[in-house]
């Protein structure tokens, strides 16, 4: 992090860490935040529940390797609830999000290739709980989720108040 | 609070410990290499060690099997399935494990053969033999 | 000569060298098909041209299997001339998403070896579930149903069973959905070994008298 001048002790100033105080409407992005990770957690966990089934369904995508996608499919699940309690819990808040936003948009990605390319993909966010909702749903879904994590995402990078603590 | 990499590599950290533990606990049940799942692959000394409950499958093309295929095997390949399948079948009992081949060099057919049985036949005990014909020509020296 | 410009001139000596090489491009080297189901054969045609200034050999073009041919109307190819690789994939009695390759061997020192992949998805006419049923002996000889479904886009008015022994009877009721039937079989005692086939043809104007056959067994006890 480069120093800017006011914040040097030379200038007896002090960036104050973190957002700045919040207005009412914290609330609201709170329970976002809340429920976009309660969301992740309970995605994750089913797939940690099969992590075999999820390799497979990683491989039908047929993006990587099966010795990568077997890995990723024990890694994956475990990151995406770490990513989802970061965010109820509000610590390593960014960069869950951050990760988060990642994961959606890779995933995104590839369930568009793989649907150009004719590949038969039953798999969502969900495991196969979600089995039932046809890809456009599918898109709808996972599009409405990116679109909260980008809300919550900006409204995290807010500017930083800067306070002059003088002497 | 912390810097954003900080924070990536904090979670990156946390969420490899389950998963290396998961990973660990489930190491023996899962193919890391290859697709088939551990549990319906066999070794050429396993597979013999089942003497005549064992069905042997040749997957590979009908010239590969005139020439040369382990002794008692039936014939089976995807392209003549419907003829060849009723003869497989008649040979076949529940407490028989089928045992299917292939060429290792690339072919995947022995899969092919296998899953088809499975789904369309839905026989039980049906494995894809580990290392293919190569591996049961090494272990007959 | 400083560097820079050793370096230029190394870029300019390989970009006119290899412009003058001959070029052997391709439309597309990855063709996916999907013939109608019930199809006997599919077709890919893969579209080269000469983009290059000097004449290109086809010395050869293998196949990955028998089941694939590949048929190519000359092996020369002049500068700017086009041609196509037509490749002719039998699938026989395979189904599902079946991959076939084609290797072009060139005498162009630019691309001496192009594979071409086609992507077949082979679906049945007729799709029967399961294709075997059986009885252990002395087992209580209950009726065993195979379902029979249509392939997509093809119109199956009805069945005909046949059974290869009398002592199978076979009875065909129309299924849950449209183009699905239920094969109730059925064996008439299961006190000795019975092998039989049953001879599935289904009324459709696709592929008229291609018949499918299902496996009919009582398995004798272990002796």
């Amino acid at each position: 992090m480069s120093k800017s001048p006011k914040s040097s002790p030379e200038y007896g100033g002090r960036v104050l860490q973190g957002p700045a105080p919040r207005p009412r409407s914290t609330i609201v992005w709170r329970i976002l935040a809340i429920i976009i990770g309660a969301l992740f957690v309970y995605a994750g966990a089913l797939k940690v529940w099969d992590p075999i089934r999820f390799a497979g369904d990683i491989e039908n995508y047929h993006v990587l390797p099966w010795s990568v996608n077997v890995r990723l499919a024990f890694y994956l699940p475990w990151l995406e609830i770490i990513c989802g309690l970061a965010l109820i819990f509000r610590r390593l808040y960014s960069g869950a999000l951050a990760f988060l936003l990642a994961l959606l948009l890779v995933f995104l990605g590839v369930s568009i290739a793989a649907k150009v390319r004719g590949i038969d993909i039953t798999c969502g966010c969900f495991g196969h709980v979600s089995d039932q909702l046809s890809f456009a749903w599918h898109l709808v879904l996972d599009f409405a989720i990116l679109a909260a994590v980008i809300v919550l995402w900006r409204w995290d990078r807010r500017p930083y108040r800067v306070e002059h603590v003088g002497y | 609070m912390i810097s954003l990499l900080r924070q990536c590599l904090l979670i990156l950290g946390l969420a490899l410990l389950p998963a290396a533990g998961q990973a660990l606990y489930l190491r023996d049940k899962v193919s890391w290499q290859s697709p088939i799942p551990a549990s319906e692959m066999v070794t050429v000394a396993n597979a013999r060690g089942w003497g005549s409950d064992a069905i042997w499958l040749d997957a590979r093309t009908a010239e590969d099997f005139e020439k040369e295929h382990v002794p008692g095997a039936l014939l089976l390949n995807g392209e003549r399935w419907n003829e060849l399948l009723p003869q497989v079948l008649a040979n076949w009992s529940p407490e028989k494990r089928v045992v299917v081949y292939c060429s290792a060099v690339g072919c995947g057919s022995s899969r092919e053969v296998a899953r088809r049985l499975r789904q369309e036949a839905e026989l039980k005990n049906v494995f894809v033999l580990e290392g293919g014909w190569e591996a049961w020509l090494a272990e007959k020296k | 000569m400083n560097l820079p410009t050793k370096l230029l001139l190394g870029a300019l000596f390989l970009g006119i060298s290899t412009g003058a090489q001959a070029q052997l491009t391709w439309e597309k080297t990855e063709i996916e098909l999907n013939p109608p189901a019930g199809a006997e054969s599919a077709v890919a045609t893969f579209k080269y041209e000469n983009k290059g200034t000097t004449p290109i050999n086809i010395k050869a073009v293998r196949t990955s299997c028998g089941c694939t041919t590949a048929a190519l109307k000359k092996n020369d190819v002049a500068p700017g001339e086009k041609g196509e690789i037509t490749a002719t994939f039998k699938p026989g009695d395979n189904v599902g998403v079946l991959q076939k390759t084609v290797t072009v061997e060139t005498d162009d020192a630019k691309t001496p070896q192009t594979v071409l992949t086609l992507k077949a998805n082979i679906t049945q006419m007729l799709v029967l579930q399961p294709n075997f049923v059986f009885w252990q002996a002395n087992e209580d000889p209950k009726p065993k149903t195979i379902v029979a479904t249509a392939g997509k886009g093809v119109t199956i008015k009805s069945l005909e069973v046949t059974s290869s022994t009398p002592d199978f009877t076979t009875k065909v009721e129309p299924g849950a959905a449209a183009g699905e039937f239920k094969i109730i079989v059925q064996p008439r005692e299961t006190s000795h070994q019975i092998n039989a086939n049953l001879t599935i043809k289904p009324d459709s104007s696709v592929s008229p008298g291609k018949v499918f056959n299902a496996s009919a067994r009582v398995i004798p006890g272990a002796t």
